[in-house]
């Protein structure tokens, strides 16, 4: 079995705060266009001056993100470069397709294919931090962030010395990417404001978000934000199937659901996605906080890195803040958050965290 | 490395044919894939050599039992399919009943070759249509669902991309899952189709030959592109011995590592290739000198042959050990090039042949050493395989007789 790890800083750029907001939570943005943006950083600092002029957003999103976590864990030069992303720089890829289709196959540039290659932003963080080390990218749709996660805990378990990891996400959206995912009902009509989204749960559909998160793990307990102690996930399971994974895994680590202080649920408002979390929800008992988190930064591959920085940030306060609360638990601290979170496209996944103090 | 881990079923599709026999036949008999493309449906078919599997998507359906048409299934989920169809058909598929095992896939442009010809009906206000069947399929996790789907598996998914260097990182990770504990069993690979949108953004970059490219060669001027699919079932040694598996190679070292010099360009003295092959090396507890054959990256790009052959000249100077790129016989196959290049590292072994360089005429002046141009019978014993991406992206392989 693997060992946990730490997580020593975290960083985001999310629809509701980014890295160089202060507070948590506090001010919750309602936006009530289905299409939950970013609210971008100043990137300067963050980035390469004369490359950063030529840099799409998701670029500029994911790597001043990754910098701004190194920057808080005190890390020049990380040891590892792992990231996950479900569908990289759309913003390239739309225009490299686009311009390929009008020009007919002639007089191209070369940027946008450049930046559409999902690992780029890898490259780029290697590039800034000169990090030579082990580098991965996981392009896994609904998984592509635990995915990152999980190597970052085996990288850490092979690992005989100290060792710093910096372990990621970004995704964007379009307003094509929106069109096109419409056809095939993916988002909610009509579109509610997203905080009251999942007060529409009885409905099908969506909305949609976007965002990158981005921690330091290592190998090292002293002044880490909490431990990562497990994760597991799931393509094309069934509700049965994730309810009867969750059990082991907590047993494997000393605990039972009744343990779990905090259950952070990526619920998105589709009734026909709730079974697991309906599941989830009667299952746990009194204890236990169950809480939400995709109407503050809307559905996409990789919101549970947002939901990750929530954790570490919970953790932090010794609080949950109360737009995320859907039924409050009588527990006391907060010792054991679980994440339990799903995708559109069936896959599911579980996170376990746990308080160091 | 602990336990040893080793390679027992294989199954591949490339420019050079579907499965072992016709790959090897291909190798042997110094026969390239190359051609013009037939079923890319891009305007510079005339133009550029590609390596292009035979098959047409009707043919690649009916080896596989779908429908022919609009069926939803991109060509390079299908290629992937035939590739693994020959590794299911040659192992106990009692082997995956259970859920220990993973299913490492690796892609870097999804399924954009079905994607490009209908993006306009896409982003359209048409809401009905046979494109409806390809909406979700531009995605890298595309292939890697429909393999899991198709063939009934429950595995552990991931899909990489890390440009051309993903399926070798497959490889790597397969490895480490298994060495800690996590599967049993991995089945690694890669797989990409021809596009429009990679011919044309590699052709941005000005670094694709049209005509037959030609690695290591001082008058070299680019790459061609190819297209298939390679998957590797790697379990440890006691695993396979256990169950009276054939063993077909030890995976005995590998290294992953950035050159953290240039999004595109490697780092000219080839710094960042020498030390991923350094590194392998030293994760195989092997000597340079233990190594019989290097299969390069070789894509016969101006940048990247420089470097690399720097690197292995550097590396190699007290031995000169038989190197070749086999990117002239199958093009430079993306996201599948590491798996496939590792079957060819494999067969060298089990065959006792380097593979030739083809186009192979004069020596870059930087360089003292030339690549191997024939059929070479040699004793090998350890091959190191080479795949550099963009992103500094450095893996370096090493195979071993079993």
């Amino acid at each position: 079995m693997m060992q946990p790890v730490y997580i020593s800083s975290a960083s985001v750029i999310s629809p509701q705060q980014h890295f160089e907001d202060v507070g948590f939570l506090a001010d919750v943005h309602d936006i009530a266009e289905g299409m939950l943006y970013v609210r971008e950083p100043n990137y300067r600092g963050y980035i390469n001056p004369v490359a950063i002029r030529r840099m799409s957003k998701l670029l500029k999103m994911g790597i001043s993100c990754g910098m701004s976590a190194l920057q808080r864990a005190g890390i020049e030069k990380p040891d590892a470069i792992i990231t996950g992303t479900g569908r990289g720089s759309m913003v390239d890829t739309e225009q490299f397709l686009l311009n390929m289709i009008e020009m007919d196959e002639e007089a191209l540039t070369p940027t946008s294919f450049i930046q559409s290659t999902y690992n780029s932003i890898n490259g780029w963080l290697a590039l800034q931090t000169k990090c030579t080390g082990y580098n991965q990218t996981y392009v896994n749709r609904g998984t592509s962030f635990e995915l990152a996660l999980f190597d970052a805990q085996m990288l850490l378990n092979e690992a005989e010395q100290e060792m710093h990891v910096l372990a990621g996400c970004f995704d964007e959206i379009t307003p094509d990417y929106i069109k096109v995912k419409s056809k095939i009902g993916y988002w909610k009509q009509p579109i509610p404001a997203n905080t009251d989204l999942l007060k529409h749960s009885n409905t099908p559909g969506t909305i949609a978000g976007e965002g990158s998160a981005f921690f330091t793990l290592t190998n090292k307990k002293e002044n880490a934000l909490c431990s990562l102690q497990a994760i597991a996930t799931m393509q094309d399971a069934e509700p049965a199937e994730v309810m009867a994974a969750i059990n082991p895994l907590l047993n494997k680590h000393g605990l039972a659901l009744d343990d779990i202080d905090l259950l952070l649920c990526g619920m998105n408002g589709d009734s026909r996605q709730m079974e697991v979390y309906n599941q989830l929800s009667q299952s746990a008992n009194g204890h236990t906080t169950i809480a939400a988190f995709k109407h503050l930064c809307g559905e996409y591959d990789t919101s549970s890195g947002f939901a990750t920085w929530i954790a570490t940030e919970i953790f932090k306060a010794g609080e949950i803040p109360d737009t995320l609360v859907i039924k409050k638990g009588s527990h006391k601290g907060i010792q054991n958050i679980l994440l339990v979170n799903h995708y559109i496209l069936n896959s599911h996944s579980i996170v376990l965290l746990q308080s160091v103090q | 490395m602990a336990e040893r881990i080793v390679i027992t079923a294989t199954g591949i599709i490339s420019a050079l044919g579907r499965g072992t026999e016709q790959h090897t036949g291909a190798l042997i008999n110094k026969t390239a894939g190359m051609r013009h493309p037939l079923h890319l449906r891009t305007k510079h078919a005339g133009e550029f050599v590609c390596g292009e599997v035979d098959y047409s998507n009707d043919q690649l359906a009916a080896l596989l039992g779908l429908p022919t048409g609009d069926n939803g299934y991109t060509r390079t989920t299908l290629l992937a399919l035939v590739a693994m169809q020959e590794l299911m058909s040659n192992t106990d598929t009692g082997l995956f009943t259970d859920n220990n095992f993973a299913l490492v896939n690796a892609n870097t442009v999804g399924g954009m070759c079905s994607v490009e010809d209908m993006y306009l009906d896409f982003i359209s206000e048409k809401t009905e249509g046979p494109f409806l069947k390809y909406i979700d399929t531009l995605d890298c996790a595309e292939s890697t669902l429909n393999i899991a789907r198709y063939f009934q598996l429950k595995p552990f998914t991931a899909t990489i991309s890390t440009a051309c260097s993903s399926s070798a990182n497959s490889l790597i990770l397969g490895a480490r899952m298994i060495q800690n504990g996590v599967v049993q069993r991995a089945i690694c690979g890669g797989c990409d189709a021809l596009s429009r949108f990679t011919l044309n953004g590699f052709n941005s970059l000005k670094n694709v030959d049209k005509e037959s490219c030609r690695p290591f060669d001082a008058n070299r001027f680019g790459l061609n592109l190819g297209e298939g699919a390679a998957y590797l079932l790697l379990e440890k040694e006691s695993d396979a011995i256990a169950r009276g598996a054939d063993i077909l190679a030890v995976f005995s070292g590998y290294s992953n590592t950035n050159d953290a010099y240039h999004p595109t360009a490697p780092s000219p003295e080839g710094d960042g290739a020498l030390r991923t092959m350094q590194l392998a090396l030293q994760k195989a507890g092997l000597n340079e000198s233990d190594i019989d054959y290097i299969n390069a990256h070789g894509t016969a790009t101006l940048n990247n042959d420089v470097a690399e052959g720097k690197a292995i000249q550097r590396l190699f100077s007290s031995k000169e050990t038989a190197f070749s790129s086999t990117k002239p016989y199958t093009g430079h196959t993306l996201a599948a090039a590491g798996a496939i290049e590792a079957l060819f590292s494999i067969w060298a072994i089990q065959q006792q042949k380097a593979w030739p360089n083809l186009n192979f005429h004069t020596p870059i002046e930087e360089m003292s050493i030339s690549p191997v141009t024939e059929v070479k019978e040699l004793d090998i014993n350890h091959v190191l395989s080479n795949s550099f991406g963009f992103g500094g992206s450095n893996v370096s392989l090493i195979f071993s007789r079993a």
